[in-house]
């Protein structure tokens, strides 16, 4: 039933993207950029899925200028996709935005806090996440006007709203700020796609919620792992929790205890797919230190890090996304892999400018 | 300096000789010694310079590897963490203090690393995303600026050296070229002119002796000729008939 | 002939002049120092093509003779090269000058000026 109009709005988009997905690379083509000797080479293997994008790159080019271009692909396409889509799917498509938002309303009040000219910024902004109102943010001199006058103004608003006020700004790491708006942004969509009268029940609720849950688990492992011996006590911590997702409430509240990474496995092992990583992760060797970084030293592409299997399970989520239909996750889900395609480019990329032949098997190939 | 001619302005007596021997001696023993050191400190140095060479070229490994922990980061965080890195950085955590190390008298500072664990500005770095990759990151590049500080003091070393080495050798060759030839230059002078004095003693004396000896062989002669004078007077006179061929004048009494 | 001690006792930190990759890379390391208010004095300085020469001379002059604190300055090569002269010219013990590779321009041993008076003084 829900197909029957799904088409009406949403099928145009959505074949473009079904569109867009074939021409991801795949493992064929990362086999092949492995072999590049140098950027050019790199650049000649891009050339049929990037093609006009790179050809105004110097020869030889620095792999930041090689993913500046990618990125530029990737957010062409999103902006013709925005054109192309109107209601729920719109405002589907602009909380996908908003991810960005954040990291830019961030290196803006980093900006700011410093008495930076905000104005060169504005180039360091992440392209997906500009919006209208936010060349104005660069006129606040000052947090509290930047919060009262400006940042009210933003998208962002209501995930402000609430959790921090003009004196958190000043105050709190920037980066918990950050994660608080993070969280809120999480919960926000999460409501969104779940329960929104046109959303509810239908395949994108479904897959929304499980992509979306995962990216909250990751978040809050993620958050316990790397809090560790920092500053960030156990309270807030918790407060930075979406409070979604697999792990909650039981979960979360056992990661928001935990005083090590025994305790955080033990927190997650309610969770089989999780539970798997860390005994993966366990098994070589991470508990020490620094382990669950990527490729713990030297390991080669066998010695994966926690971060690389949740980047992998992300990307199988966002595969599995396109085997439904009439749903805007595939969206989601598309960005995201485009997401890794850059990075997986940079990362290449930066291994053969390096020399560092030995570890460039360590991108992550889906298709 | 060409030296010849070249001496201290002293009196040619026999004092000064001793000085200016007691001088040649320890102007001898200084360039041995000092010749010694420099000899020591350029060991030293080439050592510095080739351990400075390997060092420059470790460092370009490790710092190949920092870079590539940032690479690492940047994949990990997905994004650009520069700004806010600057941007946080309030108090140094990685600080260098100088200790001292005696190379044959040459104080050469050395770098030494310490963390100041208590500032940490990047605690929180790649929180939610990453946050794993920027402690590593970190310790990478601690580790290679513990590279960077070691190749400093070697460095620093270097310049030092260089400098004590030049100020060294310009006293090795001001006393193997100046003092030691003006010294013996003056040695020698004060010994011609003592020689000189010997020799117009000498020669004053064996005037002397020699006047002395015409004077008394003068004497001699004199006394010769007049005792064979006197001699000859009586072998002049007639040999006398003692035994009174002649009359005998009368004795009166 | 050893520098006095107070040439080198208070000196506790490291500058560096380089691209945002090195600059970022050394502060992760924990070498950012800001001094306090109000004159807040930043020892790192990051330089992209928009930078000019004037602004990273000034920048050097500023960490090897005016502050006292500085014990070892380290700046990339490739930015080294725009500024030769002055670092060519550099020649005091401290702070140590210390040329780095970035990411983008690998070491070259030719260039480097500490390795330029080795050779010089080795007669190669």
């Amino acid at each position: 039933m829900e197909g029957l109009f799904f088409n009406v709005n949403g099928g145009y988009v959505e074949g473009i993207v079904r569109g867009y997905r074939n021409t991801l690379l795949t493992g064929q083509n990362y086999g092949n950029l492995t072999q590049c000797e140098t950027i050019d080479d790199v650049k000649l293997q891009l050339s049929p899925a990037y093609g006009d994008f790179l050809a105004s790159l110097p020869p030889n080019p620095s792999t930041s200028s090689l993913a500046n271009k990618t990125t530029d692909k990737l957010v062409a396409e999103f902006r013709y996709l925005q054109g192309q889509s109107t209601g729920t799917l719109l405002k589907f498509m602009e909380y996908l935005t908003y991810g960005y938002m954040i990291d830019n309303v961030a290196l803006l009040i980093t900006g700011t806090l410093h008495e930076r000219d905000t104005r060169e910024l504005l180039e360091r902004c992440h392209p997906l996440g500009w919006f209208e109102t936010m060349p104005v943010l660069c006129v606040a001199t000052n947090i509290e006007e930047l919060y009262n006058s400006v940042l009210i103004e933003t998208p962002l608003a209501p995930y402000f709203k609430g959790s921090l006020s003009h004196q958190d700004l000043d105050e709190l790491n920037i980066e918990i700020i950050r994660n608080t708006l993070y969280k809120n942004y999480l919960e926000d969509f999460y409501k969104f796609t779940t329960e929104h009268p046109e959303l509810k029940g239908t395949p994108t609720a479904e897959v929304m919620a499980e992509t979306l849950e995962f990216e909250a688990d990751r978040r809050a492992i993620n958050i316990t792992l790397n809090s560790f011996g920092t500053e960030l006590s156990k309270q807030d911590r918790k407060k930075l929790y979406p409070d979604f997702g697999r792990l909650y409430p039981e979960g979360t509240l056992m990661l928001s205890r935990a005083d090590d990474m025994e305790g955080v496995a033990l927190a997650v092992s309610g969770v089989h797919d999780y539970k798997q990583y860390f005994d993966t992760v366990g098994m070589n060797g991470g508990m020490s230190g620094s382990g669950p970084g990527n490729m713990s030293g030297g390991g080669g592409s066998d010695g994966k890090s926690l971060e690389d299997m949740f980047y992998q399970k992300e990307m199988e989520i966002s595969k599995m996304a396109f085997t439904r239909q009439f749903t805007h996750a595939v969206i989601y889900a598309w960005v995201k892999l485009r997401e890794q395609e850059i990075r997986n480019i940079t990362w290449i990329s930066e291994c053969i400018a390096q020399n560092q032949k030995d570890r460039i098997g360590n991108y992550i190939s889906v298709f | 300096m060409s030296g010849a001619g070249d001496r201290e302005p002293v009196f040619p007596t026999r004092q000064s000789l001793g000085a200016m021997k007691s001088k040649l001696k320890g102007a001898e023993t200084g360039h041995s010694l000092l010749k010694r050191k420099s000899e020591a400190l350029t060991k030293r140095f080439r050592e510095i310079t080739r351990r400075i060479d390997e060092a420059k070229r470790k460092m370009g490994r490790v710092m190949q590897i920092a870079a590539f922990s940032l690479a690492e980061v940047t994949y990990a965080v997905g994004g650009d963490i520069g700004y806010q890195i600057q941007e946080s950085a309030k108090q140094a955590r990685f600080r260098v203090r100088t200790k001292q190390e005696n190379v044959s008298g040459v104080f050469l500072p050395q770098f030494e690393s310490y963390t100041k664990d208590e500032n940490n500005d990047f605690g929180l770095t790649g929180l939610g995303k990453g946050g794993q990759q920027v402690q590593r990151c970190r310790e990478t590049y601690a580790r290679a600026v513990e590279t960077l500080v070691e190749l400093a003091s070697l460095q620093t070393a270097f310049v030092i050296l260089d400098e004590v080495i030049k100020v060294v050798n310009r006293r090795v060759n001001a006393i193997e070229h100046v003092i030691i030839p003006r010294t013996e230059n003056t040695i020698s002078y004060i010994n011609s002119e003592l020689d000189e004095l010997d020799r117009e003693e000498f020669y004053r004396l064996k005037k002397v002796k020699n006047n002395k000896q015409r004077d008394n062989n003068a004497a001699e002669e004199e006394r010769k000729n007049s005792k064979r004078r006197g001699s000859d007077k009586e072998n002049d006179q007639e040999p006398v008939d003692v035994l009174g061929e002649q009359e005998d004048q009368d004795v009166i009494f | 002939m050893a520098a006095p001690v107070s040439a080198y006792k208070d000196r506790h930190f490291l500058a560096v002049i380089g691209d945002e990759d090195s600059v970022t890379g050394l502060l992760l390391a924990g070498i950012g120092h800001v001094t306090q208010p109000p004159d807040a004095q930043k020892n790192f300085l990051v330089v992209d093509n928009k930078t000019e020469d004037s602004t990273i001379e000034q920048a050097f002059d500023n960490f090897t003779s005016k502050r006292k604190d500085i014990a070892i300055v380290l700046i990339n090569q490739h930015i080294a090269e725009r500024i030769r002269g002055r670092v060519d010219t550099f020649t005091e013990a401290f702070p140590a000058v210390l040329e780095i590779p970035s990411k983008d321009h690998p070491y070259d041993p030719e260039k480097d000026s500490v390795l330029k008076r080795v050779r010089r003084l080795f007669g190669e």
